[in-house]
């Protein structure tokens, strides 16, 4: 039941004909955890907050660097040295006040991931770096809650969704570990990456639309092109296949 | 038989700038080795050694995953492959 003042708050979202109070009912009932409060942890994190999911916890372990302001811009130049959740959690309430934001400063282990995400309805991927993604992934596999995959690079980046048991997942590809180098970017790609992020976690909590499930979206802001590609269901995949467990 | 290679920019550096390049082959891999064969750098680029890719190279044939066992997935003539390099910033 939205409040007078949540239906004007989120009018122009409600006009819209496949959303509605309902859709909004279902957003404010929601959970949703962000993996990350950087570079695309900021646009997840504020479209999310704006469009009034009921509870919002940023797990974040880092603190705001001045190297961090050409992309993370849930943070300012006074963020800096303040921890990441701390910086972000201010600025979501003073978005939107209504909306429950949970700061945790820890870093995402095997060993507590299952705490800090097992309530929610949403895993949304802002990290930077795939073996937490990857940790991430198989707790979302196992608690059976859904999964937003994000990546960029310079002016390029990724999206896919995650359905646990239904759709391919992150792992599905696996080959085996890659390097961590430190990544170029600029602003702008994770802007678009997090927001197309964002889209599917309303989308999937609304009901609406058709989800990034296996598909994998390319965005290359250099040519400004979007390209598709088609991912299968790995059946021998070590976290959503046969092989799940086995380790 | 001609198939289309589409090369990722960050692989450009290794073909001249060229954002697909025409091979020939009958697998994957025999295509990939013509690409070699045109421009040897991108070898060091999607080979970890002989018959094995990088783990952050990824390959799909007409807009679809050729995982696993790319190498191996059979092509034909005017068949799109696309190599891209897996993103791991946030």
């Amino acid at each position: 039941m939205l409040t007078p003042s949540e239906r004007e708050r989120y009018d122009r979202q409600i006009l819209i004909r496949e959303f509605g109070q309902e859709g909004q009912g279902k957003l404010k009932r929601s959970r949703v955890v962000i993996a990350g409060a950087g570079g695309l942890g900021s646009p997840i994190a504020f479209y999310l907050t704006a469009a009034g999911i009921g509870m919002i916890r940023i797990v974040d372990h880092d603190r705001v660097a001045l190297s961090n302001l050409n992309r993370q811009v849930l943070h300012g130049e006074e963020d800096v040295g303040r921890k990441k959740v701390d910086s972000a959690r201010a600025k979501l309430r003073n978005l939107n006040s209504t909306v429950e934001i949970q700061a945790i400063a820890e870093t995402i282990t095997e060993g507590n991931v299952s705490e800090l995400v097992g309530d929610c309805d949403a895993i949304v991927d802002a990290m930077d770096n795939l073996p937490t993604r990857y940790v991430l992934n198989r707790c979302a596999i196992e608690k059976n809650i859904p999964f937003f995959h994000g990546a960029v690079n310079g002016f390029e980046g990724r999206v896919m969704t995650v359905l646990p048991g239904e759709t391919a997942c992150l792992r599905c590809m696996y080959r085996g570990l890659v390097p961590q180098e430190k990544f170029p970017v600029i602003g702008v790609a994770p802007a678009v990456i997090g927001s197309i992020q964002a889209t599917e976690v309303i989308k999937y909590l609304v009901g609406i639309g058709k989800l990034l499930t296996n598909r994998l979206l390319i965005y290359d802001g250099l040519k400004v092109t979007f390209s598709e590609f088609r991912l299968n269901k790995n059946p021998n995949c070590d976290h959503c296949g046969s092989s799940a467990g086995k380790e | 038989m001609a198939v289309k290679v589409h090369i990722h920019t960050t692989h450009r550096q290794f073909t001249d700038g060229l954002e697909s390049v025409a091979v020939e082959g009958n697998t994957v891999g025999e295509c990939l080795s013509h690409l070699i064969k045109q421009f040897p750098g991108m070898e060091k680029a999607l080979f970890a050694k002989k018959d094995k890719l990088l783990n952050n190279v990824e390959v799909y044939l007409n807009h679809s995953s050729a995982y696993p066992d790319e190498l191996l997935k059979s092509v034909k003539e005017d068949d799109d492959i696309h190599l891209v390099v897996m993103l791991t910033g946030g």
